[in-house]
């Protein structure tokens, strides 16, 4: 929507003080509280305005700066780089050793040994995941609901549930960043450490649809988790300890259920836990043996947990919606 | 065309009438929306800004209704909440600019003005400064800024000068005023301080209890009566009733009989019913009618003016 002063005249015919106002340019300066001896007066906007479409796009960019700390000093951007540093680290050193051991013509055994691979890695960061997603869910949205700033993002051109369906995309987008970036440290470095690097991106390149689906999958569900949760808890030290037990709590019952010999209530609950679902899809992904030992007993094949994965995140976009359209602004 | 129209708007709450079938019409000004606390001024205008939904009626802006078409009316609608609401651990620059972009401006466009109004409510070298150091001032001049970022044609202002000093007070309703006059938005400003109300507005809109006492040119509250205030010993009672006999609008108010007149007839009255009463006078006085009186009468339970 561009020039809408002029194609909305008809609408608000209000013109009159605008037009006496424009070039009007008074010397003084008001409350002459610094250096400043001229005034070049106040000038009207006559740009283009975007509106609602570019308020959620600049929404989503702000909630995934608001996740890395960008913006907002230096002491925010602490716990969000250490994490993704020690979650990286794992990464560059594999690639380093795969890089030496190739040189002296171990490759291949040296690949199949590493215990740092496409397929495992989630095994390795998730509980990094999980801390992320306890630190910095909160700050993406419970920062707006502690200093009050609701109010300001609903009187502006968002609706309530684009401001919850675009901080949810930011939310999750900052876990695929987190995710994806040692998985492709692994990825390139394979790759470009390789003698044959055609060949080898061609042997790599078959992990690229398992590495994103699993980044999904993971990004979906921790986020909308760690996002409803927030919503609901204002004060950062709650949501962060909330976050955490949400999304490890089910994974200890359904261990205790099995055993305690409740194997069938055992498999209703891997269906809910975040962590069982997500070593499910994992093992889905990859053609691989799921880590989670309640995955491998619940008699039930791997797309039952991707497809419940799939309803948690719808379930959670849901109450999300639902919170901001009925929270007090 | 007025900007605003209210239609018979009701809001409430459980136990609370918030609005009460609140009817009018706003035209472009600086409008002052004047109302003790709990009036239901900032439940008015969290309606306008889509905030609130009304229980009942109906609200337009721009003739566009509220409920229906509030992203649209918000692009062009700036607000200052009443409460807090910076995060600390942000400059200035950067959240004004963030919520310029929220309003639709993009991104260089959102720099450039954020810079531009910044400077406009006196924010200086402080605004690349975290806020959470700010002063209470320089939060509300922020909170100015944020509102008029992205240069709306209406304004809502719900009690600007909320916990200044004198001197920020001063500088808040000057700016307030330019941003009616020089910035040329329509500017509706709801306090519960009728004196600084006086001072920027020119067009006054009375609520109490969700109900409209009166909306007004400024000019017509003030000018339109003045008020006689006869003090007696005692008797006032006889002396109002002897007033309203012939025909004056008088109420007794203690030892003082109020006397609503608009020429100069009435000092002949007063003289003769008090000399037919034979009564103690002690003072007479002319009393420029207040905007106070407004709500004296209202909570008296009188219809006002």
């Amino acid at each position: 929507m561009t020039g809408p002063r002029r194609d909305a005249g008809q609408a608000w015919a209000v013109g009159q003080p605008r037009a006496a106002a424009a070039g009007v340019a008074p010397a003084s300066s008001v409350g002459s509280a610094g250096g400043s001896i001229y005034d070049l007066g106040y000038r009207n906007y006559e740009g283009p305005r975007l509106g609602r479409p570019h308020a959620i796009r600049a929404l989503f960019a702000q909630t995934l700066k608001v996740c890395y700390g960008i913006g907002r000093g230096g002491r925010a951007k602490l716990a969000p780089f250490i994490l993704l540093a020690f979650a990286t680290i794992p990464a560059i050193v594999a690639v380093g050793a795969f890089a030496l051991i190739r040189q002296v013509g171990g490759g291949q055994f040296a690949e199949e040994a590493s215990p740092v691979r496409h397929d495992t890695y989630y095994e390795i960061v998730a509980t990094l995941v999980t801390l992320f997603c306890a630190v910095q869910a909160p700050e993406a949205l419970g920062r707006d609901q502690r200093h009050q700033l609701l109010s300001l993002y609903f009187s502006r051109a968002l609706r309530r549930s684009d401001y919850a369906l675009a901080r949810f995309a930011g939310i999750a987008a900052a876990i695929l960043v987190f995710v994806l970036i040692p998985q492709l440290v692994i990825f390139f470095g394979l790759v470009l450490s390789a003698d044959d690097v055609a060949a080898e991106f061609g042997r790599e390149a078959e992990f690229l649809p398992g590495i994103f689906g699993q980044a999904l999958v993971l990004a979906g569900l921790l986020g909308g988790l760690s996002a409803v949760v927030s919503a609901y808890t204002p004060r950062r030290v709650y949501a962060t300890t909330a976050v955490i037990v949400v999304l490890s709590v089910t994974v200890v019952v359904s261990r205790v259920l099995i055993d305690l010999g409740a194997r069938s209530l055992a498999t209703v609950l891997a269906l809910l836990s975040p962590v069982d679902l997500l070593s499910a899809t994992n093992a889905l992904w990859f053609g691989s043996r799921p880590e989670s030992r309640v995955v491998f007993m619940a008699d039930l094949p791997l797309e039952a947990f991707l497809a419940a994965a799939v309803v948690i995140v719808a379930a959670c976009v849901g109450i999300l919606v639902r919170r901001y359209e009925r929270i007090a602004a | 065309m007025p900007l605003i129209t209210l239609d018979a708007l009701t809001k409430r709450y459980p136990g609370v009438t918030a609005l009460d079938a609140l009817t009018l019409e706003i035209e472009p000004a600086i409008v002052g929306l004047v109302g003790s606390n709990g009036a239901g001024k900032s439940t008015l205008l969290k309606i306008l800004l889509g905030l609130l939904a009304p229980t009942s009626g109906r609200a337009t802006i721009f003739d566009l209704d509220v409920r229906t078409r509030g992203t649209e009316i918000r692009q062009f609608v700036g607000y200052l909440p009443e409460h807090d609401a910076l995060p600390p651990d942000t400059s200035a620059t950067d959240f004004v600019s963030h919520m310029a972009e929220i309003s639709g401006l993009p991104r260089a466009a959102a720099r450039e003005r954020t810079a531009e109004v910044l400077r406009h409510v006196g924010l200086y070298e402080e605004r690349y400064r975290a806020m959470g150091g700010y002063s209470t001032g320089m939060k509300q001049r922020v909170k100015l800024a944020q509102a008029i970022v992205h240069d709306p044609r209406l304004l809502l202002l719900d009690e600007p000068t909320n916990g200044l000093d004198p001197a920020g007070r001063d500088e808040m309703l000057e700016l307030v005023q330019r941003t009616g006059t020089e910035f040329g938005m329509t500017v509706v400003v709801a306090s519960h301080l009728l004196g600084e109300i006086e001072r920027v507005c020119d067009f006054l809109v009375a609520i109490e209890g969700g109900r409209l006492l009166r909306a007004a040119r400024l000019a017509t509250f003030t000018e339109q009566t003045g008020v006689l205030a006869v003090e007696v010993d005692d008797g006032a009672d006889e002396l109002a009733a002897a007033l309203v006999s012939r025909g004056l609008d008088a109420r007794a108010v203690g030892r003082t009989v109020l006397v609503a007149f608009e020429d100069d007839r009435p000092y002949d009255l007063v003289r003769d019913a008090v000399a037919d009463l034979d009564l103690p006078l002690i003072r007479l006085e002319q009393r420029r009618h207040r905007l106070e009186d407004l709500f004296a009468e209202a909570h008296s339970g009188e219809p006002a003016a």
